[in-house]
């Protein structure tokens, strides 16, 4: 029950709770955020694991990449 | 009724079975095989010259998998070029 | 399409910060964590941070898209033909490493500091294969975004979407 348990403990309950925004809220730019925002705290999971490669590689490509092509096909959807 | 009774027996159907599993699963760090680990540890900086072992797997043992990766990247792009070709001219 | 000149200001400040970051995962591939994809990836985010900010006037300003499917292209080539060089023994062979020439020194066992000039054919497969993933999700980035403003294809079509 170290410092690193601890660590775990508050990153999975953060991946947890944005994953469940992610499906659950109603606007969808926030439900965007809230998936970006889990894909970050997976990725600092993946560091915590002694997992470098794969941190680097999930925050750029799941916090970066796939929130702006997910908010440029929102700006396309929504006509106004 | 039943489709409501139906759905909560599948779904602790499912959560029992997938915490069981859990339990099953091997300790952490203790992998079953190490060889191929040991050999990668002991032989990757002499061969490849790299510090970064997982670079000289992904780059040099296993290239075959990163050469799919990049014809798997390539193939997507061309399609997704394919699919908007016509709206540059607008 | 423009957002505000706050955005605009911060993205211009910000922009070469992330492709200096995306050029330093790529060329210490092979000392550091990271790679050529992560770092390609990296770079590739510099252009969404471009797209949402500026217009698609100022990025075909900065690159035209003929230049991003010739990087796409000729990194996959590049890479393919590292990979072809070392036919005398096998597919993939590392001919480079422990010969003494350019990436060409030796590693001793164990934790040591790193030495830029080694790791045999990693470095140029690194590179090759960033400028490929950068050319591609750019790519990919730049036609999604062209996609999202896309106008309807006939009038009722519009008139619907307008309700």
């Amino acid at each position: 029950m170290g410092m690193e348990y601890w660590a775990h403990f508050f990153t999975l309950i953060v991946l947890v709770i944005g994953a469940y925004l992610a499906v659950f809220l109603r606007n969808l730019l926030a439900s965007v955020i809230a998936l970006s925002a889990m894909s970050l705290a997976l990725s600092l999971e993946f560091y915590l694991l002694h997992a470098p490669d794969v941190a680097i590689a999930e925050a750029g490509i799941g916090a970066g990449l796939t929130t702006a092509i997910f908010i440029f096909a929102l700006r396309g959807v929504r006509r106004d | 009724m039943v489709g409501k009774a139906l759905k909560w027996v599948s779904f602790l159907f499912f959560a029992v079975m997938l915490i069981w599993g859990l339990t099953l699963i091997h300790p952490f760090g203790e992998p079953l095989q190490s060889d191929m680990d040991s050999y990668f540890i002991q032989n990757a900086q002499k061969e490849c010259a790299a510090n970064n072992v997982v670079t000289s797997i992904v780059f040099d043992y296993r290239g075959f998998d990163t050469l799919g990766e990049a014809t798997v990247l390539f193939t997507a792009v061309m399609g997704v070029t394919a699919i908007f070709r016509g709206v540059m001219k607008k | 399409m423009r957002m505000s000149k706050i955005v605009r200001t911060i993205t211009a400040l910000i922009f070469w910060a992330v492709v200096v970051f995306g050029l330093y995962v790529v060329i210490h591939g092979h000392l550091t964590p990271g790679g050529g994809f992560q770092g390609g990836a990296v770079i590739a985010s510099s252009t969404a941070l471009f797209l949402v900010a500026f217009s698609k006037e100022e990025f075909l300003k900065k690159y035209k898209d003929a230049f991003l499917s010739l990087a796409e292209s000729g990194g996959l080539t590049l890479f393919i033909s590292t990979a072809f060089l070392g036919i005398g023994t096998t597919f993939f062979y590392n001919f480079i490493a422990n010969s003494g020439g350019i990436f060409g020194n030796p590693v001793p066992f164990g934790v040591n500091n790193g030495d830029l000039n080694t790791g045999g054919t990693l470095p140029p497969m690194n590179m090759a294969v960033g400028l490929e993933v950068f050319g591609g999700i750019s790519l990919i980035l730049f036609f999604m975004f062209l996609g999202a403003y896309l106008k309807p294809f006939n009038k009722e079509e519009s008139e619907v979407h307008k309700e």
